[in-house]
């Protein structure tokens, strides 16, 4: 009985101390429902970019002033809806469809959320929007590049990254720019893992220069559990296009190079489409026979006191690497949907959808190196855009285009040479 | 049927049928018709795997071809996915005839192995076939034009339609073991020389049970895709698709009548309860935990929970009585 009493003094003084606390709490915390596979062969992209949206959070629910413009940092919380902070459930669809969309049934009858996020694989996304369709719910899609995704009429889907016909003319605009610069680019060749990421990428590079006149020499589609690359390279130097973008994953694209070198064939230029070429152990594996390799990047961590290098280092403190694109997509997807939900002022799916139908950042709004995001009719951000760096020594340099380049395109790359 | 086993029957039944209605709230169903679509699969597998004792690890090409066949038939046609129901029991067949002729001359160990060449060879073909949406899959229509579209924003027609579906495989997987064919089975099961000596047609039985086995699993596949929406190589034809009807069989007791039900309860609820519980943190304990108790099962109980049951039931009867 005593024990009991003083357990309930120590709980009155608690909630005396904290009453002020209370009093001045804001807003009912607005939820955001994450669907990630945190295990399984993509477990590493999951647990990075889980990494990423916890600073974020950080970010938009704490006071982050020394952030710049990027919305929301320099207040605490979500200021037109009370001051109400965001709250996430991460969940683990393990890289399985079904998966997904029972996980998006859950977060949104169970957990209640008023917004979904996610999923990385695009067959996840395919089928944890259906439901977010189907039960009118905002789902904002971080990162997943089919192209397809949007554009089937959804009425709540968006999607803050650029996908795979953003990337292919972006290539294209960057070989014109080339070009006029007196670079010889008439054929080149495409060599793709045989999944769903490289096979979508492929088809549209392929679609995008039959556009602007420039001949694919050669596809080549592989396995990325490969042993043994040396058939494709041989390919490869048979045709011997002006250039060859590869659509990899790590341990192939590691493969690639070495095989290059061993077979002592080098085009002109090579450009990886992020993923592999941006895997920390790439450069460690092949920066000695890769030098000039081209990649893909939306994400720059810029000179020491700009926003991005700051939101690197918070990054950094956390999990010790630096934030890669895959995630710094995911993050910059999320500060548009907490931009949205801070609009809406409040937790009503039809007004959170309003709000992301009316978004307009602008280019110094962001962490990335859009020219903005703004949603058209399928919810697809028409202002993404990618930036190109170049391998130079240990480290991938911002070389186009110009206005944000750091160095100049050194072409064609010297590789081992 | 002895009095106790029919009113075990009938709980379980009862239990099936008032589920919706215990546990509302979508995601329950979810789970639910997640647990009855894995029993159906696990079932039809039984046919053969458990009760003619032909392993096949291969039985995801059923499956896919089911679960293809409906989202195709859309894609092209724009007729409702469940037109595309019987073209895939019908290809299921066909593949089954395909297949079985010359595995079938194959025995034990390799018999699984021509069924996971195969089941492969499908999957990888697939993942290359532009018609089919190579690596990328297919999709069914997100937000029914009608009921005929079976997209339901509510979970309760699932269940329901998976229940009555589990209900006539089991039937079926019933009468089968009561009836001659059956005999033939399990005869073939305990030794393929002996029956064959005694005049079992083995071939042919074989060839009959891994029909039947395909129908049933065509149509799991086509009831997933329905409901998902989607497919693609890895969820229609992925060994894991083949390997979980194995382990959910095993797990109950393969050639059992109620061992694939039980098995099935017993593996997704444990997936899903380990998934919701540790899955955010992703720490991997989900398949720490799935993977141990799979281990432990296959050590003390490698006949499957069902005949676990079987062994101590009369025991606990007994002890009841005399108390």
């Amino acid at each position: 009985m005593k024990k009991t009493s003083h357990l309930m003094a120590a709980l009155l003084a608690a909630v005396a101390i904290s009453a002020p606390a209370t009093l001045a709490r804001a807003a009912d915390p607005i939820k955001v429902g994450i669907i990630w596979p945190l295990t399984g062969n993509a477990a590493a992209a999951g647990q990075a970019s889980k990494a990423a949206i916890e600073v974020a959070l950080d970010i938009i629910n704490n006071k982050h002033p020394e952030l710049g413009d990027l919305p929301l940092a320099a207040t605490e919380g979500l200021p037109n809806a009370g001051g109400a902070k965001i709250v996430v459930e991460f969940t683990d669809h393990q890289g399985n469809p079904s998966t997904a969309q029972q996980l998006a049934v859950r977060l949104i009858t169970q957990d209640k959320v008023h917004a979904l996020f996610g999923a990385y694989h695009s067959s996840c996304s395919f089928t944890a929007t259906a439901v977010s369709e189907r039960y009118g719910i905002p789902f904002m899609v971080g990162e997943s590049a089919a192209g397809n995704i949007t554009g089937r009429g959804f009425k709540w889907t968006f999607r803050g990254t650029p996908i795979a016909s953003d990337y292919a003319a972006t290539y294209m605009r960057f070989f014109a720019d080339m070009k006029k610069q007196g670079r010889k680019i008439e054929t080149i060749a495409i060599v793709n893992e045989n999944t769903d990421y490289g096979t979508s990428v492929a088809a549209a590079i392929e679609e995008e220069a039959k556009k602007n006149g420039i001949s694919v020499a050669i596809k080549v589609p592989y396995s990325a559990n490969s042993t043994d690359v040396a058939p494709q390279v041989l390919q490869l130097k048979e045709k011997n296009p002006d250039v060859a973008i590869f659509i990899s994953y790590t341990a192939d694209a590691i493969l690639f190079m070495k095989t290059m070198r061993n077979l002592n064939y080098l085009p002109p230029m090579v450009i990886g489409d992020d993923t592999g070429f941006s895997d920390p152990s790439f450069i460690p594996g092949v920066s000695a026979v890769a030098q000039g390799v081209m990649n893909r990047s939306a994400w720059d961590i810029g000179k020491p006191g700009t926003t991005t290098y700051k939101i690197n280092e918070m990054y950094k403190a956390k999990t010790g690497r630096d934030l890669d694109d895959t995630s710094a997509r995911n993050m910059q997807s999320f500060f548009a949907l907490a931009d949205a939900l801070n609009r809406a002022g409040s937790n009503d799916p039809e007004k959170i959808r309003a709000a992301l139908v009316a978004t307009d950042l602008k280019p110094n709004q962001l962490m990335m190196g859009y020219e903005g995001v703004k949603f058209d009719q399928t919810g697809q951000n028409v202002l993404a855009a990618t930036y190109l760096i170049q391998l130079k020594g240990d480290a991938y340099q911002l070389v186009w285009p110009d206005r944000a380049a750091a160095a100049k395109v050194e072409w064609p790359m010297k590789g081992w040479k | 049927m002895s009095r106790n086993v029919k009113l075990g029957i009938l709980g379980l039944a009862a239990i099936l049928l008032l589920y919706p209605l215990l546990f509302s709230g979508a995601f329950a169903l979810n789970v639910g018709s997640a647990v009855l679509l894995a029993a159906i699969s696990a079932s039809a597998w039984n046919i053969v795997g458990g009760y003619a004792g032909q392993i096949s690890v291969g039985h995801g090409m059923f499956f896919g071809v089911g679960a293809y066949l409906p989202l195709l038939i859309y894609q092209i046609t724009g007729l409702p996915p469940l037109a595309g129901v019987p073209v895939g029991i019908a290809l299921s067949i066909i593949l089954a005839i395909i297949i079985g002729l010359p595995a079938f001359r194959l025995r034990g160990h390799y018999f699984s192995m021509a069924t996971i060449a195969v089941a492969e060879l499908i999957r990888i073909f697939t993942g290359t076939w532009e018609y089919v949406g190579a690596a990328i899959g297919l999709q069914g229509p997100a937000v029914g034009r009608g009921w005929w579209d079976l997209t339901f924003r509510d979970e309760t027609p699932y269940y329901y339609i998976f229940l009555g579906v589990l209900a006539v495989v089991l039937y079926v997987t019933y009468e089968l073991q009561r009836s001659r064919f059956g005999s033939y089975l399990r005869a073939i099961k305990s030794d393929e020389r002996a029956a064959s000596s005694l005049g079992v047609s083995v071939r042919m039985t074989k060839l009959k049970a891994l029909v039947l086995s395909a129908i049933f699993t065509s149509i799991a596949g086509s009831l997933y895709s329905i409901k998902t929406g989607f497919v693609d190589p890895e969820s229609g034809f992925g060994i894991l698709v083949s390997v979980q009807m194995v382990i959910i069989a095993a797990l109950g007791g393969a050639g059992s009548l109620f061992g694939p039900l039980v098995g099935a309860i017993i593996l997704v609820s444990l997936q899903t309860a380990t998934n919701t519980w540790f899955g955010g943190g992703g720490s991997g304990l989900t398949y720490i935990l799935y993977g141990g108790i799979i281990v432990l099962i296959a050590r003390y109980e490698p006949g499957g929970l069902y005949e676990y049951w079987q062994r101590i039931s009369p025991r606990l009867w007994r002890s009841r009585r005399a108390a």
